[in-house]
């Protein structure tokens, strides 16, 4: 198995990954989503109550989410949908899945690229075992080249689960940590570049000290190194009033020369900064969060095209198997609106740090 | 739990005592006070009894002229709050000005069970205004109904104000000595919780979002519930940090907003927590002091079970 990252996953790739936290759950899903829509494919996300976090973490990784939505570039499929599917036969699912690939191509999308929160399927509802869907879409990726990431966290599957369906796929992803407790993950994003997501507390305080001076040690012996050290806290989402002194405390000694940089900061977190001396600190540098997140378009609940609604509508196992064509219907969600608006393609450019985690991390 | 309440060395608060006979000698008193103060071009801030406010400012009016929140409903009771009320209150009339005159008089209807609430808000008062350059002169009867606000004034206040005549009080006794030995009173016991959530330092995460699911429906705003969030989290905290592994939390869903109640099995080294800001350079202490800004009612208090503090935040 090889070592890449979600973002690099290109058609024909059908890979898996283990998540060892939630918030690690989200940076794969947001990474992977953001891969495709920077290819301009049509992408794709099967929820099953985690699209909230997902679009969030899209939102702070300063994805055009609601853009994306309005134009159906980025789509959400209902929870009822998903679970839909391990009621149905496997052909409905394969016949889904071509209709998604039909769809996109008749949008004029480059490609189509899908994950989600498939747990539902893991318990097996309509006795069909989850692997047998997963052939399927391994099948489908092949033939259609498209690019599938299943995601298997242990807060949905169970440790059997998770082997059974790793030994399943071919490739694995993997994105290490520079540390992961579970409430809090940090990530280099560059030499002197770290990424902070989660809730940072008395339970994991010394390790924000360790990560500064560690970072700083890294910027002071490197003589090309940048001078600012920067904390990406757009996924920050709780600082305690002990963590915020002492992001205060790390940069009044900093040496003169360094600044401590606190990127893309929530409001909740710019106020306790603010409460703990943030303001009065000379090195250390606050930038606001520019879109406040949590202020996300509602997603659709209701199905979109005929096939989904057949499959939220599935009944148990027994349901009367029905073999389709695949390719004669495509998702009508999105009208012609879509294929005429590519909102992505025009704001590539206007921002150069818009995606500093993933870009970094790929490197 | 470990946290501050100390005096700084440099104290501007000058903190003064006059006695009065009666309601009527204190009334006029105050009034006299009132006068003299405005006549000097002072400005003037007041908790007094309703009645001797009402003289006040008939008779000098209400320009330069002040008065201050006086303890009420779920917030009462706790002379802690109320000297850290008076603080916040105070910081901004001084930042406006030169120096601030308070006149505060003694209220029987404060008194609670024991006339204690006196005792710990004149102790709170040397702690949380200290820095402040403030000359504060409190009236308090020689005959109160609880012999508690006679003694607790005596050893609170460092001068006493008799006939005209400044002079320097021999009884007076720093907040730590006063209150050493002094039960601090608990507060009004309330029914039963609505949750309690026995957890650890690794569960502080499950104690936020325990106030992040209760506080939007209680009718904080977005803001206020992540500031009770916070406020909440450094007292629930601080009971894991300095007092025990273990602690246990409570909360009330109240129609007056929401009561977390915190408590552990340690000890209590400073009683009066986060009165007062702590030094930049100083690492801890800052939590209970922001929690009380956040707060309408922060309350310490101790037993031989352990500490306990009850918070209270109103939408």
């Amino acid at each position: 198995m090889s070592v890449r990252a979600a973002e690099d996953l290109a058609s024909g790739d059908h890979a898996c990954a283990v998540p060892v936290s939630d918030e690690q759950l989200w940076e794969l899903t947001a990474r992977f989503l953001s891969g495709g829509l920077r290819r301009n494919e049509k992408v794709v996300y099967f929820d099953d109550g985690t699209s909230e976090q997902v679009l969030e973490r899209l939102t702070e990784d300063r994805m055009p989410v609601a853009a994306t939505l309005r134009s159906g570039q980025l789509q959400v499929v209902p929870a009822d949908v998903t679970r839909g599917a391990f009621r149905s036969p496997v052909a409905d699912v394969r016949a889904l899945l071509h209709s998604y690939v039909d769809g996109s191509v008749a949008q004029g999308w480059s490609g189509f690229r899908m994950t989600g929160q498939l747990s539902y399927g893991a318990d097996a509802p309509a006795g069909i075992p989850m692997t047998a869907y997963d052939a399927a879409l391994d099948d489908v990726v092949r033939e259609r080249r498209f690019t599938a990431l299943c995601l298997y966290d242990h807060g949905h599957y169970s440790q059997d689960q998770i082997e059974r369906m790793r030994a399943a796929h071919r490739e694995e992803l993997s994105a290490p940590a520079a540390y992961d407790d579970g409430l809090l993950r940090i990530t280099h994003t560059g030499v002197t570049a770290v990424r902070l997501a989660g809730e940072a507390d008395h339970s994991n305080r010394p390790v924000i000290h360790k990560l500064i001076t560690d970072t700083l040690d890294r910027a002071l012996r490197s003589a090309d190194a940048p001078t600012d050290i920067e904390l990406n806290l757009a996924s920050l989402r709780f600082l305690d009033v002990a963590g915020a002194v002492a992001l205060v405390h790390a940069a009044e000694e900093f040496p003169s020369s360094h600044r401590l940089v606190l990127g893309d900061v929530r409001p909740a977190v710019q106020r306790v900064l603010d409460r703990c001396g943030a303001p009065f600190a000379t090195q250390l540098v606050v930038r606001e969060a520019r879109q406040p997140p949590g202020r996300l378009p509602e997603v659709a609940d209701e199905p979109h095209g005929p096939r989904e609604r057949r499959l939220a509508e599935a009944g148990p196992a027994d349901a009367e198997p029905e073999v389709r064509r695949p390719g004669t219907t495509g998702p009508d969600e999105a009208g012609p609106d879509a294929v005429r608006e590519r909102p992505w393609a025009g704001v590539t450019d206007d921002d150069p740090h818009r995606e500093p985690a993933a870009e970094g991390a790929a490197g | 739990m470990k946290v501050e309440s100390r005096v700084p060395a440099h104290t501007r608060l000058r903190h003064v005592v006059e006695f009065h006979d009666g309601p009527a000698d204190q009334l006029a008193r105050a009034v006299a006070f009132a006068r003299a103060t405005v006549r000097r071009g002072e400005q003037l801030a007041v908790a007094v009894p309703p009645l001797v406010e009402k003289a006040v400012f008939d008779a000098v009016g209400h320009a330069g002229v002040v008065a201050l929140t006086s303890p009420y409903g779920a917030s009462g009771g706790s002379g802690q709050t109320t000297g850290a009320t008076w603080a916040r209150e105070l910081r901004s009339l001084v930042q406006s000005d030169a120096g601030v005159t308070m006149l505060c008089g003694h209220d029987p209807a404060h008194d609670g069970v024991d006339g204690g609430y006196w005792t710990e808000l004149d102790a709170a008062l040397n702690v949380s205004l200290a820095d402040l350059p403030v000359e504060l002169v409190c009236l308090y009867p020689v005959w109160p109904l609880h012999l508690e606000v006679l003694e607790g004034a005596r050893v609170n206040h460092p001068y006493v104000l008799a006939g005209g005549t400044l002079t320097e009080n021999p009884e007076h006794r720093c907040p730590l000595e006063v209150l050493r030995g002094r039960e601090r009173a608990a507060p009004l016991v309330l029914g039963p919780p609505d949750v309690t959530y026995r957890y650890n330092s690794w569960q502080l995460h499950e104690v936020r979002r325990l106030v992040a699911r209760l506080a939007p429906a209680l009718g904080f705003d977005a803001v206020r519930s992540e500031d009770l969030v916070l406020a909440v989290n450094e007292i629930a905290t601080n009971a894991v940090e300095h007092g025990a592994p273990q602690a246990e939390i409570q909360l009330w869903a109240t129609a007056g907003g929401l009561v977390c109640e915190v408590h552990d099995t340690g000890d209590l080294d400073e009683p009066l927590p986060g009165l007062t800001a702590p030094h930049p350079a100083e690492p801890r202490g800052r939590g209970v002091w922001i929690a009380r800004q956040l707060c309408d009612l922060l309350h310490v208090w101790q037993d031989p079970a352990g500490t306990h503090v009850r918070l209270h935040a109103t939408p």
